[in-house]
Parts: structure tokens; sequence; C-alpha cells
């Protein structure tokens, strides 16, 4: 569905028209079906990968189909719907008007037009009286699900969404977190970047991590988490001398508390209880987040 | 089939656009004000009533045409750009040169309307002040409209590279060489005749003349209002011809405008 290998992106920014790069070498792909999470600090080259994608940006060098077309042809967005970054409209327009101007655009009219539009309005929670009011008056949270209603009115096979849920209400949140559920349940692709990281891990397929203009971490949450290791708590019912402790495993600063830094040191100890007739209490694991990973390579890049 | 229907959507919100502006609004009554004014101007002049308004009202079509150009014109693209409602629209299946085409249609449409609402005001005038209104004023009224149409291109033109001032300056500019252009060729060659530059001098403003005759569209073509007014009768086919011409120019400021709109990044 989305195909990029070794994409560049190179802007020139001011009076010296001095190169920066935002894009070094990024490859990634999304197979049909997938909802599929991309996610990185600001300015890392989220934004700038997604207009590359719908054909804003031109890019340096590098393959990249959508549908398998390249975007610099207008038909690679005939089965593509698109939400910008804190999406901006024709506030003369109510909300109504605007979803009939884009669905026009994308081939839609008379009823079939008028039944995607409710279709889209429902899907989103939208369906209310402030659809028939002029943009200008509209909060974020509405302007937001406006923005993915146009998005997907042409039935998309694919929709790109940059960051959906930023400066949404819970209740908006979970609804545009249901809406790309539902949508991917009808066979939709979803690509979208997004900074809440809990909402990633939630709905994705797999997930994306850019940093700096690389891709940093890319396969499904699990496999991402999992690549960074798993750290056991192990608490006993009896203390254990420091110096009896097997290797790999430490002590919290409580004498009953334990961390195994990984499968291996977690069966030592548990040896070592079973044999030395110690009790275990409780033993959790603990992943890191894709917060902590995220962190962890923010800081790596920035050394 | 699809690129037109494409064309005709934006023309409409471009349409529909233009007429919430509040600049139009301000232009269209200062154009009409200025129109009634002419029946006063007509009183107060020496020279004969009905030349003085019709003189007078089709200037004012022309001005006032002209700011709306310019100014609803070069404001079109940017605001897309500005208020990046262009990100959204530019993701759908439509191609650059469309949305430069719909731009450009819209506001056609736009001073086409602002157009026919001071003719029927001017004809108005003619009927009220028994000053004779000819069907020939048409003609004068259809060649501003071509001029008009030039001027939106070149605005399109601008604004699809340069910032919302520039354009206007840009735009204005070629507006002014457009009618002089013909002017500073005569004059030049005039000068050269009456022996008042040497040689070198003279062929060098010459070709500077000539060039800048050749590569601004000669807008003073549209400008027929002494014809008109006196009831000189125009030139066989002058009006077919300066259609074609007017046309070739749109036809190729769109096209630089399209192809340069398409290379474009949006951030």
């Amino acid at each position: 569905m989305i195909q990029i290998e070794h994409l560049h992106k190179t802007y020139r920014t001011g009076f010296t028209m001095k190169p920066k790069k935002a894009l070094k070498d990024v490859t990634l792909h999304v197979e049909p079906g997938e909802v599929y999470g991309f996610i990185g600090p600001n300015g890392a080259g989220k934004s700038t990968t997604i207009k590359v994608l719908t054909g804003l940006l031109n890019f340096d060098s590098g393959k990249v189909l959508v549908n398998g077309i390249s975007p610099r042809d207008v038909k690679s967005r005939r089965f593509l719907g698109y939400t910008p970054e804190q999406p901006y409209f024709y506030d003369y327009l109510t909300g109504r008007e605007l979803l009939r101007f884009y669905g026009r655009l994308v081939g839609l009219e008379g009823k079939e037009l008028e039944s995607r539009i409710h279709w889209a309005l429902e899907l989103l929670h939208a369906d209310k009286d402030w659809i028939d009011r002029r943009l200008r008056s509209y909060s974020k949270g509405m302007m937001q699900r406006v923005g993915i209603a146009q998005a997907i009115l042409g039935k998309p096979k694919l929709v790109i969404l940059d960051e959906p849920m930023s400066g949404l209400d819970p209740m908006g949140r979970r609804d545009v977190r249901e809406a790309i559920q539902q949508l991917n349940r009808d066979g939709v692709t979803i690509f979208y970047s997004s900074h809440l990281l809990s909402d990633v891990e939630s709905i994705s397929h797999k997930v994306a991590m850019i940093v700096d203009g690389r891709i940093v971490r890319e396969g499904t949450v699990d496999e991402i988490t999992e690549s960074c290791g798993v750290e056991y708590h192990v608490r006993t019912r009896q203390a254990i001398l420091g110096e009896n402790l097997p290797q790999g495993v430490s002590l919290t600063g409580h004498p009953q508390e334990f961390v195994c830094s990984d499968d291996a040191a977690r069966d030592r100890l548990l040896s070592y209880c079973l044999s030395n007739g110690v009790s275990v209490e409780r033993m959790d694991h603990k992943r890191p987040s894709l917060e902590d990973i995220l962190t962890e390579e923010i800081a790596r890049a920035d050394v | 089939m699809q690129m037109f229907k494409h064309i005709g959507v934006i023309a409409l919100n471009t349409f529909r656009e233009s007429i919430r502006d509040k600049i139009l609004y301000n232009i269209g009554l200062l154009a009409v004000a200025l129109a009634l004014f002419s029946i006063v101007l007509g009183e107060w002049s020496v020279f004969d009533r009905s030349y003085v308004i019709k003189s007078t009202t089709l200037s004012v079509m022309s001005i006032s045409g002209l700011l709306i150009s310019i100014f609803v014109g070069i404001s079109l693209v940017q605001k897309e750009i500005k208020g990046r409602t262009v990100l959204t629209l530019l993701s759908k299946p439509i191609s650059r040169a469309s949305f430069i085409l719909g731009k450009y249609v819209g506001l056609l449409s736009v001073v086409a309307v602002h157009l026919a609402l001071l003719t029927c005001i001017f004809y108005a005038i003619l009927l009220l002040t028994g000053s004779n209104p000819t069907a020939s004023l048409i003609t004068a009224i259809y060649l501003i409209f071509c001029e008009m149409a030039v001027v939106i291109a070149v605005a399109l033109l601008f604004s699809s590279f340069s910032s919302t001032v520039l354009s206007a300056l840009f735009t204005l500019g070629v507006y002014l060489a457009g009618h002089l252009s013909n002017e500073l060729l005569e004059q030049v060659r005039f000068a050269a005749r009456m022996g008042e530059m040497d040689a070198t001098s003279s062929a060098i403003f010459e070709k500077a003349a000539v060039v800048i005759h050749a590569v601004f569209p000669g807008l003073y073509r549209f400008n027929v209002t002494t014809y008109v007014v006196h009831g000189v009768a125009l030139p066989d086919m002058y009006v077919f011809w300066n259609s074609i011409y007017a046309l070739g120019y749109v036809g190729v400021f769109l096209a630089i405008a399209s192809w340069w709109f398409s290379r474009r990044d949006f951030l």
C-alpha cells in the first residue's frame, strides 16, 4: 500500500538557501489492511514523510509508491484520504458545505454524496447541529472531526492522518480511535502519526519510529519493546544477602525485592530460591514502553 | 473530462469565496458611486454630457475591474497557501493545473458579474439622462473584460511564486507597461527621427522599447473608449483578433503559473 525506499529530502531555508536534511534514507513498507503508527519527536520528519506521500512535497531521491503509483502522479491520490495536522478549512463555509465541496472533488454527486457525508459524520459522531454552522465558529475537536470526515468521503483504500488526536479531549480521542478501528475493519489501511504513544500502542498493528530524519525502529509494538529486553521484578518472603545473589540479579534497595536483567537471570534466581527454601511472593515483568524507547532514541541521537 | 469537473468545483468555490470578500463590495460600491457621480460631472463639464458620462463610466468599469483583478487575484493563491487549505485540496486527485485554472475561472466569473452589474447601472444612467445608449458600448465593455482576463492571469502567475505585496507590485507593473509600451515605442522612434539622440543610444533605446512592446501584453489594445464614445467604427475584425490576442496571453501566463505551481513544495 505504501512503499518508501531510501527516501531523502532536503529543505533549503533562509536567504542563503542553507540545506537542511529532513529525511535521511527512510525506508518503510505499509501492507494493505494495517493500522500503521508513525511516531517521533517534533521536527523528526513525520509530517515531511506524510507530505511526500500525499504529493505535497517533492523529494531528492529514493523510491516512493502509494497504491503502487508515484505520489507525483495525480492517480496515486484517487484512493487516498488525508488530514493534515491542525487542519484549516475555508471558514466562510459550513461543515456540510465543506464536505460537499471535497466530495465533488473526489467524484461524488447527488444522493451518493449526501449518503457518504451522512455516513462519515455518523462514524465520527459529528452528525450534530453544529455541522451546519460556519467553520469559523468550530472548536478544535469539531474541526478535527470534519477534517477526518473529508478524508474518508471518497471511499479511500488508504487514509493518512497527521496527528489526528492532538488537541482532542478524551472523548474526542476515543471517537477518533474508534473511527480508525472501524475503518480498518472495513478494509481501509491507516497510516498515521501521533505524539500520543498510549493510543499508538493500543491500536497500531505496526509502528515506525523516526528520529532526526531516520527510521530507528520498525515492527509491531511487541517486536519493538521485546527487542529492548524485559526486566523481571521478584519479591520474596525472605531476604537474600547481596553476596549470594546470582549473576544478573540486583537488589532494588529493599532486601526482599530483586530485579532480574533478563530471562536467564530470572531462572537463576528462581533456582536459587527453590534450592535454598526461599518463597517467591510475586513476580512481574516490565517491558519498556514505546515512550521509554523513544526517549532513549532521542537521547542517543542528541549525543 | 474529470479535469473540467475539478476546475468547475474549484471555480465555484472561488466565486463563493470572492463574493463573500469585503474588498469586492468596497470596490463595487465605489464603482457604483463614481458611475452615479458621472451624471454630476456631465452637468458641470464644458464637454458634451453624453461624452462625459460614457467615458467616465467606462473608465470606472476598467479601474474597478483592475482593482478586483489585482487585489482579489493575488490573494487567491496566497490565501490558500498561508491558510494551509491548499494541503487538503491538493491531496485530492486534482492536478495543480486544475487548481490554477479553477481559481482563474472563479475570479473571471466574479469580474464578469461585476462588469455585468455595472453595465446595467451604466445603461440605466444613459437612459435616465437621455445620453444615447448605443449597443457599441458593449464592445468597449467586452474589451475591458478581455483586458481583465489578461490581468487576472498575470496576478495568478505572480502569486504562484511570490508574496502578496510583490505580486501586487509586479501585476501593477505589467499593467502599466502593457498600457504604455506602444506609446514608449512611438516616443523612442520619434525622438530618433528628430535626431534628439545619437545613433548608438537611439538603437539601444529602440531595441529596449521593441522588447518591452513584444514581451508585455499590449493592454492599450483593449481601450477603445475614444472610438466608442465618439461613434467611430473600429477596424474590421478588431474585436475578434484582440480576443484571440488576449486568449493567447492568458494561455501562456496560466501555463507558466501551472508549471511553476506544480514544482512548489507545500510545508
